[in-house]
């Protein structure tokens, strides 16, 4: 009998001190849920869905919700359920894509800016500036205007103008860095710069920038699907969320659930990535 | 800023916007009519356009005019005979017309506005339907006219009542502003054209049919979104909404403070295959396509069932329509064969370029489609922006790589030449006509030709039923459906009544 | 003081120069003859001859950019390919629909999020701080023309209260604004609740509850002071992201401003306004920034922004 207690009791310690640890930091349990909520949906979604998104029914046009149909169908006849689903991988993958395109161009920019001498760090700093003085959307309006309105083209948009937060964070970071007792001992041990580079400073930014992360995550969905509202992003039929309200805008007093669900997903995701921002940003500010 | 503060339209404009915080009154009768796109142009010989031409419809007439019951009846002609042979017809003018800017009415006037169009240098967008068959216009005298065709022509005499025969003020014509600043002699002026944002007209005192029976003033304003358009019925901001979205239509039959009116149409709609693109080029791809179109489902899904799905080039309102005629079932399997006999077992890639409110056409065309295999890419464009896209040459088209393109083509109750020649004929090819997929095809446009210019309504029908037969046969285009003519006013507008093709007329209305 | 006030005018006419390099970089990165995408293709060659001289092809580039920034600054932004007239008319034209919009809806935030802000803070860890918590965060993850969709259908087509779309009426502003402050009021709320934590916590404020001064006092004369700064930063600094929301707000509205302005312009292949626009666009968000900035550090010499 002792045995067997002394073995499930560490379990049963580990598992209620998590539930302790989630309890103080309910931001990011709560965050934690809605993200991890999303995105088992969005990898998941063929199985859930059984119905494939596009689909057309066009007898069974802007049905309500009902059971074949969770979320009812649009005009065209198409399952929402399924699309809503399918919105959530292409939201996935804009985050994905466009967060990690803005991480891989702006830290390194910006740890390398932080590294170099005044001039050039003055230079880079500035073509940041100029970037960042354009409102996300106007700038991504911009680009696409060049580039031709289709998804990939917004995201790069989006990226673009995602890059200098992280520089700018980066580029602080190493600044800080640069100036503390054990960096300056390095250096002037002959370290070479690329190993302090990834060595001290990198290891010391990924914290703020996977917090920086999820709350770029917000901004990513946000803009692409206003974007795609306005019709410059998602092309049709792709079921990004904000081009399936944007369907629904025409059929404003005669059926809601053709932008309620969508924008539902939006909120849901978005506030998730937020919170968990939150949350990862109280954990690891050093005031607390 | 500064520069803003001292820009003069900066200032207005503030004025405005403020003034929006303070209740305005209402001011004289005024008929709200609301449509679905801004006018292309303020001469009528310059556009071909259903609901510029009903936007213009107030401020213009013609020799001949249509009544409610569709029958013509004099305008500024009183009077008209032509010769034995129909070459040669002479008019007498109205006395006592006078232009909105004093211009007088006269010969002189008839002439100038004719060879406008008949000059081929001037490039006018409604003129080719007169060049087929108008030779000259000359005056007789200050007050007669003679036209001398080239050959017989049935449609003359309704041709007259339209368009590009529209009397515009030769002073404005001359000077250059007809296409901005509206100069007719129908019963209403223009009193302020706001590009963007409104036409307003108002009663013309010196018509020369005394006093119009119409509301003050007509204020036209137009929106692309359905939602906008029922809810402007809905609050009463709207007194006439043309052509009404379907989709709100089985609201507005249910509600007693409106009326929806559901009329035969004329308007058809189709997908004009770029038929010097391959592999648009054979013929059975083509067929392969009109196979692979669930034409009852288009109507339901998008037409919410005011349409009929078309089996013929022609509507069904137009004179020489053969409804027999089924040359295309829904059959799936039928298309993918005929693709593998043309030599696309796997199917292929093409495009199509669409305007905003038909966009959802091509998405349904796209699934229906993929299940041949067929991938297509749809475009939306903005009204400007496809017109170019869809009047380009073919060295245009095939370096956009433009396959096809979705649109309608009304021929209202002009005669089925008005079908056939801008759309199938040879010669129609764009950028020249609306053949926007350059189909070309001898027999066809002798056909054409010769249904023209023969007087005898059951041999010309005769002819029009075998070149609708060609014309299913060969498929350059996909056709759809036709549309009913739906449109919606609040319930005390009376007079409203529209010509098969969506052209409303509301110079009578009342509310 | 007045070396970082030097600092940050000096830099101003910089990111101009750089934001204004941008716009014209962009536009000439398009496929095509610059000439004709400008004159647009309904353009007769006469016209596009026209427009090839005023844009300066023949000469270098460094020479093209020149002659548009001095354009620029001049007043000269273009013709507008759809309606023929000059970009800066026609932005002068809805700027003051843009802005009225703007106003009010930076009004509603103050108003709302301020109070918001301060009862969180003052019963802070209590339910009001919950609940103005809870708002704060989902305000800031909703996609503000979702909320407005559903207010239309709501209180434009179910009630009938409001108008839908357009700008006809002191009514019509209700639900844009209402849509635009959304976010301003969410960051608003929490900056005030933050910066007036801060202060709370302060020794000179508790000497002041020490010696028996009334809590209203406290509260609205001596912290709210201390949390203009918030505001004023949100105002300034985040003027660019109300921009953007304008925009997007205008568009599902149709409200007549220049956000709309810029949305049809790419639709319609615009570019001379695509151009204008962006240019004023950012140029008031750049200056609104520095306005925010300057001031800021007249009110509090301890923040500087570097």
């Amino acid at each position: 009998m002792a045995s067997i207690e002394t073995e499930i009791a560490p379990r049963r310690r580990a598992l209620s001190r998590a539930l302790r640890w989630m309890a103080v930091h309910r931001s990011i349990a709560l965050g934690g849920f809605l993200v991890g909520l999303i995105v088992p949906a969005a990898i998941l979604a063929p199985l859930i869905a059984s119905v494939d998104p596009y689909a057309q029914d066009l007898l069974a046009t802007m049905e309500p919700p009902s059971w074949a149909h969770p979320f009812g169908t649009d005009d065209n006849g198409r399952d929402i359920f399924a699309r809503v689903l399918y919105g959530a991988r292409i939201s996935l993958l804009e985050v994905v894509l466009s967060v990690g395109l803005a991480v891989i161009v702006g830290v390194p920019l910006g740890i390398l800016s932080g590294m170099s001498g005044r001039y050039v760090d003055q230079a880079v700093m500035w073509v940041m500036d100029i970037l960042f003085a354009f409102p996300g959307i106007v700038l991504a309006i911009l680009i696409v205007s060049v580039l031709g309105s289709s998804l990939i083209n917004l995201l790069i948009a989006i990226a673009i103008f995602s890059v200098p937060v992280y520089a700018r964070l980066s580029r602080n970071l190493t600044l800080g860095l640069k100036s503390m007792d054990y960096v300056e001992a390095a250096i002037s041990l002959g370290i070479s710069r690329r190993r302090i580079m990834t060595h001290y400073i990198l290891r010391n930014a990924i914290g703020p920038i996977i917090v920086q992360s999820t709350l770029t995550a917000g901004t990513v969905i946000l803009s692409a699907a206003s974007l795609s509202f306005l019709g410059l992003g998602a092309q049709p039929p792709l079921p990004e969320w904000g081009a399936m309200m944007s369907d629904g805008r025409n059929y404003l007093g005669l059926n809601i659930y053709m932008s309620l669900f969508p924008g539902l997903a939006i909120m849901i995701t978005v506030l998730g990535f937020n919170i968990l921002g939150d949350g990862l940003r109280d954990l690891l500010d050093p005031r607390k | 800023m500064a520069m803003f503060l001292k820009n003069r339209r900066f200032v207005l404009a503030s004025a405005v916007a403020g003034a929006l915080m303070f209740p305005i009154v209402a001011g004289a009768a005024t008929l709200n009519v609301m449509q679905t796109e801004a006018p292309r142009s303020m001469d009528p010989g310059d556009q071909t356009a259903t609901y510029t031409a009903a936007l213009l419809d107030p401020m213009y007439e013609g020799l001949t005019k249509r009544d409610p019951d569709l029958s013509l009846k004099p305008a500024l002609a009183t009077e008209w005979s032509s010769d034995a042979a129909g070459l040669v017809w002479t008019f007498k003018l109205r006395p006592g017309v006078k232009f909105h800017d004093g211009t007088p009415f006269d010969a002189d006037a008839v002439v100038k506005n004719f060879t406008r169009h008949l000059d081929t240098k001037r490039g006018l967008a409604a003129s080719g339907r007169l060049r087929t068959f108008l030779e000259g216009v000359t005056a007789v005298d200050p007050m007669t006219v003679q036209f001398k065709l080239k050959t017989q022509y049935p449609a003359f005499l309704a041709l007259l009542a339209t368009g590009p025969c529209l009397m515009v003020s030769p002073a404005a014509e001359t000077a250059g502003t007809i296409g901005s600043k509206a100069v007719g002699t129908g019963p209403y002026k223009l009193a302020e054209y706001k590009s963007g944002e409104y036409v307003l007209q108002t009663k013309n005192t010196e018509w020369w049919g005394g006093a119009p029976k119409g509301e003050d003033e007509i204020k036209w304003t137009w929106t692309p979104e359905p939602s906008v358009m029922n809810m402007a019925l809905q609050t009463g901001d709207a007194d006439v909404v043309n052509p009404f979205p379907a989709a709100f239509a089985q609201q507005i039959k249910a509600n007693p403070d409106m009326t929806l009116s559901a009329t035969d149409g004329s308007a058809v709609f189709w997908v004009s295959l770029n038929t010097k693109m391959k592999p648009l080029d054979d013929v059975r791809v083509r067929q392969a396509l009109n196979y692979a179109t669930d034409r009852e489902g288009i109507v339901k899904a998008f037409m919410q069932g005011f349409a009929t799905p078309a089996n013929s080039p022609l509507a069904p309102v137009t004179p020489g329509y053969d409804k027999s005629l089924a040359p295309y079932s829904y059959d799936v399997e039928k298309a993918k064969q005929l693709l593998k006999e043309a030599g696309y077992p796997e199917g292929f890639s093409m495009s199509t370029i669409v305007q905003e409110q038909e966009s959802r056409i091509g998405e349904l065309l796209q699934a229906m489609w993929a299940k041949a295999g067929v991938k297509l890419e749809v475009r939306k464009m903005e009204g400007g922006v496809w017109s170019k896209a869809a009047f380009l040459d073919p060295a245009g088209k095939e370096k956009d790589t433009i396959g096809s393109s979705i649109a309608s083509w009304s021929s209202g109750v002009n005669g089925a030449d008005l079908q056939f020649r801008p759309l199938y004929h040879s010669k129609s090819a764009s950028p020249a006509g609306a053949n926007l997929g350059f189909f070309s095809d001898p027999k066809l446009d002798e056909l054409i030709d010769k249904a023209a210019s023969t007087l005898d309504e059951k041999a010309r029908n005769a002819i029009y039923v075998d070149a609708q037969k060609l014309v299913n046969e060969q498929a350059p285009h996909v056709l759809l459906f036709t549309k009913q003519d739906l449109f919606a006013t609040r319930a005390g507008v009376k007079g409203t009544w529209v010509i098969p093709g969506g052209l409303i007329i509301v110079k009578d209305a009342r509310k | 003081m007045k070396a970082y006030i030097a600092k940050k005018l000096l830099a101003l006419p910089l990111i101009l120069i750089g934001v204004s390099l941008l716009v014209f970089v962009a536009i000439r990165a398009l496929p095509g003859d610059p000439a004709r995408l400008m004159a647009g293709p309904e353009a007769t060659q006469e016209a596009v001859d026209n427009m090839t001289r005023r844009l300066g092809l023949d000469r270098s580039l460094p020479e093209q950019y020149a002659s548009f920034a001095y354009g620029a600054v001049r007043g000269d932004l273009g013709i507008s390919i759809k309606s023929k007239l000059p970009v800066v008319d026609e932005i002068a034209e809805r700027l003051p629909f843009t802005l009225g919009l703007a106003i009010t809806a930076y009004l509603l935030a103050i108003g709302i999020g301020v109070p918001a802000g301060m009862i969180a803070a003052i019963y802070r860890h209590g339910w009001p701080d919950q609940i103005v918590m809870i708002l704060a965060i989902a305000g800031a993850s909703i996609a503000n023309f979702w909320l407005a969709l559903m207010a239309m259908n709501t209180f434009s087509v179910q009630l009938g209260w409001l108008p839908l779309l357009g700008a006809s009426s002191w009514r019509s502003f209700i639900l844009p604004s209402i849509t635009l402050a959304v976010l301003p009021t969410a960051v608003i709320a929490r900056m005030t609740r933050s910066s007036m934590i801060e202060v709370m916590s302060q020794d000179y404020i508790r000497t002041a509850y020490a010696k028996g001064v009334a809590p209203q006092t406290i509260y609205w004369s001596h912290a709210l002071r201390n949390a203009l700064i918030p505001i004023i930063t949100i105002v300034g600094l985040n003027f660019g992201s109300l921009v953007g929301g304008a925009v997007v707000t205008e568009s599902v509205f149709n409200w007549p401003g220049i956000g709309r302005f810029l949305v049809d312009a790419v639709r319609y292949r615009d570019y001379p306004v695509i151009q204008g626009v962006t240019l004023v666009a950012v140029t008031g968000v750049v200056v609104m920034n520095l306005l925010a900035e300057l001031l800021i550090a007249v009110l509090n010499p301890k923040i500087r922004f570097d």
